[in-house]
C-alpha cells in the first residue's frame, strides 16, 4: 500500500478518526499495529524479518544498560549492530533479479544509531518493547524515512498528544504537497527518463539531456515528497520527524549540498555514527579527506551494490572535499556569486545523477560521452525538443516547484499561507487538489528509494 | 478546546463541500470536452448514434476494429445499403462485445450481429476481465445513468464503474485533447509490413499472454454461447466469421484447430452460420503490420467476402 494510493489515503483518514476516539494510553499499540498492518501489505515475510531486527536491537539495547564494563559494552555494541548490519548486508543485496527488501536499509539505520546511543550513553534503553517496536515500525518512516533518532521520538510517544487543528493542518499541507511532487512531477517526468536512460546509446543526445535534468527532478521530487507525505502525516497524528529536505536545489556548494539541504537524515547519520567516530574534520587534512570519502563511499555502497552507486559515492566525495577546500578561501558571497555557486553545484550533482540513475557504468560514460560530443548541436535540438506539449507541461511544472521553493527559502511558504485570507488560502489548497486530479499520474508509481 | 475542534470539523465540513461543488464543474467542463473530442469511444459513439435501428452491428477485437478505420464503415455501408455500426474493440474479448451489446440494445435495435471470432480473445483473461476492468476503456464515454447501471451491477465492472460514475479517470484522462483515434489508424492503415519472423512470434506471445489455456477458451465459449442467445431470445440474428489472418501467422497460432472444432460445435449448437475467411485476401500485402488488414486488404475483404456474405445471411 503505497503512499500514492487512495487505500492509504482512506486507511490513513480512518486511522486518525480512530487515534483520536481512543485514550493516550492506548494509541502506542494502536499506531503499531497500524505500522505493522502497513507494512504486511508488502509482504508478510517482511514483517517477520523487521521483528526479528526490532527484537535483536531490544535485547542489545537492554544489555548495554545492565553492562558496565566497557569491553563488555562494546562487545554488545559490536553484537547488536553487527547482527542488524548482517542482516541489512544479506537481505539488501540479495542477488540479481531479487528485489531488496522496502525499508530495511532505514530501520536497520534506526536500530543502529538506537544503540549507539545507549552505548555512547546519550540515550537510556527502553524497556516497554511495545514503544520500542512503534519507535523501529512507525508507518509513516518506515519504509524511506526519516532516519529518525531514538531519543526525541521516544519521547512524542510518551506524551500525550492532543487533537490539534494547527498541526492537523500543517500535516495535511504537507501530504498535499508531497502528493503533487510525485504523482504531479515526479510520475510525470519518470516515462521520458526511463525511455532516455533505459536506451542510452539509441537515444538522442537532446533527449539525455533533457532527461538528465528531469531525473534530477524527479528523484527530488519523489524522495522529498515521500518525505513530506511521512513528516506530514506523522504530524497529524501528533508526532513531529526530522526534516528531510531544504531546497537542495539552491545549494551553493556540495558542501552545503549534503549538510545542509539534501536527505538531511542520513547524513547527519553519516556525520554523527561515522564521520564523527573518524575523527571528522578534527585530524590532519589528509586524514580529513580520508574519512570524508570514507563517509561517501559507504553511502554510495548502502545505496546498493552496483559500481555506479561506488562511482557516484567516489563523485560526491570528491565533489565535498574541493568545495569544503574553497570554502576557507576569500570566495566572493554576493547574489550573483550564490547564483553562480548555484548553478555550478546543480550540474555537479547531475553529473553525479548520471551514475547513480544509469543500469550499468558503461550506460552512464555513454550518456555523458554523447552529451559531451554533440555539444554543438545538442542545444539547438533541446530547445526544439523543449516545445513538445508534453515536455513544456513538465519544464513548466518543474518552475512551478522551484518559484515555490524560491518564495520558501526567504520566508517558510506555510507560515505565508497562513497569514493569507481563508478565502485566497483555500484556492491554494483546491488548486493543488485540482492539479493532482487532473495532471497527476495515478498508476501507483512506486516511490524511488522504496528500492534502497 | 472543544470549541476549538468544533471549529476545525466545521471548516473541514465547508471545506470538503466547496470542493464538491468545485469538483462538479471540473466534471461538467469534462464531459463538454469528451463530447467534443470523443469519436472512436463506442460507448460515446452508442450514446450518440443517430438511428435507433441498425442492420448490422460488428463485434470483435482488432481484427474487427479495421472495418472501421477511417472511412471503411461508410464504404460497408454504400456496398450493403445497410445501416452498421462497429463495436469492436482492441484488445477486446467476448465479454467486452457482451457489455457492449447489452448497452447498445438499451438504446437502440439491430437486425444482425456480426461476431468476429479472434482466437486469441478466448484465451486470456487480459482481453476479457483484464480489458472491461481497464478504465481506460471508458476515459472517453459520456456519462450515462444506463450505462453506469450495467457497470456497476456487474461485479467484474464494478470498480470501473464506480471510477466511472465518480468521473475520476475521465478528468484524469492525459489524452483528454488528443485527437481520439487509434494509433494504428492514423498511422499506420495505408502501409503494407513486410514480415520479420521474430516480430511474428513477438506477437503470438503478446495475444496469447497465458498461452492456450483450454479452460479458460471454454469459460470464453460459455459466455459466448449466453451472448448469442441472449441475442437471439431478442430476435437478433447472430453470424460469425473469422477475418483474414496472413497463412505464416495462422501456423504460428497455438492448438488453432481444436479451437476451431470447439466453436464450430457451439455455433452449430445454437444454429449459427460460421464463414471462416481466414484464407481469404489474406496475401502479406494486405496487411498493415503481422496480422491486421491495410487499406486495401479491408476493401479487397470487404469485396470478396464479408458483403457477399451479410448479403447472404440477411436473404
Amino acid at each position: 500500500m503505497l503512499f500514492n494510493s487512495f487505500s492509504f489515503l482512506a486507511c490513513f483518514a480512518a486511522l486518525v478518526v480512530v487515534y483520536y476516539a481512543i485514550p493516550h494510553r492506548r494509541r502506542w499499540a494502536l499506531l503499531l499495529v497500524a505500522s505493522l498492518a502497513y507494512y504486511a501489505t508488502f509482504s508478510a515475510a517482511y514483517v517477520v524479518l523487521l521483528a526479528g531486527v526490532t527484537l535483536v536491537t531490544y535485547v542489545a539495547g537492554l544489555s548495554l544498560g545492565n553492562a558496565s564494563d566497557r569491553r563488555v559494552r562494546n562487545a554488545i555494541l559490536a553484537s547488536g549492530a553487527g547482527a542488524v548490519l548482517a542482516a541489512l548486508a544479506v537481505f539488501k543485496y540479495p542477488g540479481p533479479g531479487i528485489a531488496a527488501i522496502a525499508g530495511l536499509s532505514f530501520y536497520s539505520f534506526s536500530c543502529v544509531s538506537y544503540l549507539a546511543d545507549v552505548h555512547g550513553g546519550r540515550l537510556p534503553p527502553v524497556r516497554h518493547i511495545g514503544r520500542f517496536a512503534l519507535y523501529v515500525a512507525f508507518f509513516p518512516k518506515l519504509l524511506a524515512g526519516p532516519i529518525e533518532r531514538a531519543r526525541p521520538f521516544l519521547a512524542q510517544i510518551t506524551q500525550a498528544a492532543h487533537f490539534s487543528p494547527g498541526g492537523v493542518t500543517l500535516g495535511l499541507q504537507l501530504v498535499l504537497w508531497g502528493l503533487f511532487k510525485k504523482v504531479v512531477i515526479a510520475d510525470r517526468l519518470a516515462p521520458f527518463v526511463e525511455r532516455a536512460y533505459g536506451q542510452p546509446s539509441l537515444a538522442p543526445a537532446a533527449d539525455l539531456v533533457l532527461a538528465t535534468y528531469f531525473f534530477a527532478f524527479q528523484l527530488y521530487c519523489d524522495f522529498s515528497g515521500y518525505s513530506d507525505i511521512a513528516i506530514g502525516s506523522a504530524k497529524v497524528l501528533g508526532f513531529d520527524l526530522m526534516e528531510n529536505f531544504r531546497r537542495p536545489y539552491f545549494s551553493t556548494s556540495m558542501r552545503e549540498f549534503w549538510s545542509q539541504r539534501w536527505h538531511l537524515s542520513l547524513a547527519s547519520w553519516f556525520r554523527d555514527y561515522r564521520y564523527v567516530p573518524l575523527g571528522g574534520s578534527r585530524v590532519p587534512r589528509a586524514r580529513h579527506v580520508l574519512n570524508v570519502m570514507a563517509v561517501f563511499m559507504a553511502s554510495g555502497i548502502w545505496h546498493g551494490a552496483n559500481w555506479t552507486f561506488v562511482v557516484w559515492g567516489g563523485l560526491n566525495g570528491l565533489f565535498t572535499v574541493m568545495s569544503t577546500a574553497l570554502t576557507g578561501t576569500n570566495m566572493p558571497r554576493g547574489f550573483i556569486a550564490r547564483v553562480l555557486g548555484a548553478v555550478v553545484t546543480f550540474h555537479l550533482v547531475l553529473i553525479t545523477w548520471v551514475f547513480f540513475r544509469a543500469d550499468t557504468l558503461a550506460d552512464a560514460i555513454t550518456i555523458l560521452t554523447r552529451v559531451a560530443g554533440s555539444a554543438a548541436t545538442v542545444v539547438p535540438l533541446t530547445v526544439v525538443r523543449l516545445q513538445t506539449g508534453d515536455v513544456m507541461l513538465s519544464v513548466l511544472l518543474i518552475a512551478v516547484l522551484l518559484g515555490i521553493e524560491g518564495f520558501d527559502e526567504v520566508r517558510p511558504v506555510w507560515s505565508r499561507l497562513t497569514a493569507w485570507p481563508l478565502p485566497l488560502r483555500w484556492a491554494a489548497y483546491y488548486a493543488l487538489i485540482l492539479s493532482l486530479i487532473v495532471l497527476g499520474t495515478w498508476n501507483l508509481e512506486q516511490f524511488v528509494y522504496l528500492r534502497f | 478546546m472543544h470549541t476549538e475542534v468544533r471549529a476545525f470539523v466545521g471548516r473541514a465540513v465547508w471545506f470538503v463541500l466547496i470542493g464538491l461543488v468545485i469538483y462538479g464543474a471540473v466534471y461538467a467542463a469534462n464531459e463538454r470536452v469528451i463530447a467534443q473530442h470523443a469519436q472512436r469511444n463506442r460507448f460515446f459513439a452508442i450514446k450518440n448514434a443517430p438511428h435507433d435501428r441498425y442492420d448490422y452491428v460488428i463485434l470483435g477485437a482488432s481484427h474487427a476494429a479495421v472495418f472501421g478505420y477511417r472511412d471503411m464503415n461508410t464504404r460497408l455501408e454504400q456496398m450493403t445499403g445497410a445501416r452498421i455500426m462497429n463495436l469492436s474493440v482492441v484488445g477486446g474479448g467476448v465479454m467486452v462485445a457482451r457489455l457492449l451489446m447489452e448497452y447498445f440494445l438499451a438504446r437502440h435495435d439491430v437486425g444482425t450481429v456480426v461476431y468476429v471470432v479472434d482466437s486469441f480473445a478466448f484465451y486470456s483473461s487480459r482481453w476479457n476481465e483484464g480489458r472491461l476492468q481497464d478504465t481506460a476503456l471508458y476515459a472517453r464515454a459520456p456519462f450515462d445513468p444506463m450505462l453506469a447501471a450495467l457497470l456497476v451491477r456487474n461485479p467484474v465492472t464494478r470498480t470501473a464503474g464506480l471510477d466511472y460514475v465518480v468521473g475520476f479517470s475521465k478528468i484524469n484522462n492525459p489524452d483528454r485533447f488528443a485527437p481520439d483515434v487509434l494509433p494504428d489508424e492514423g498511422n499506420r492503415f495505408d502501409r503494407t509490413y513486410r514480415p520479420v519472423p521474430q516480430i511474428d512470434r513477438e506477437r503470438i506471445n503478446y495475444l496469447y499472454p497465458q498461452g492456450a489455456d483450454a479452460r479458460v477458451r471454454d469459460r470464453s465459449l460459455n459466455e459466448l454461447e449466453a451472448l448469442i442467445a441472449s441475442l437471439q431470445g431478442r430476435g437478433v440474428r447472430f453470424i460469425a466469421i473469422k477475418p483474414p489472418i496472413p497463412s505464416r501467422m495462422q501456423a504460428l497460432l497455438p492448438l488453432e484447430d481444436g479451437f476451431n472444432a470447439t466453436i464450430r460445435r457451439v455455433f452449430e449448437r445454437r444454429g449459427v452460420a460460421f464463414h471462416d475467411l481466414s484464407g481469404v485476401a489474406n496475401e502479406d500485402r494486405h496487411f498493415y503490420d503481422t496480422d491486421h488488414l491495410n487499406r486495401a486488404g479491408v476493401l479487397r475483404f470487404f469485396e470478396t467476402a464479408l458483403v457477399p456474405v451479410l448479403k447472404y445471411s440477411t436473404n
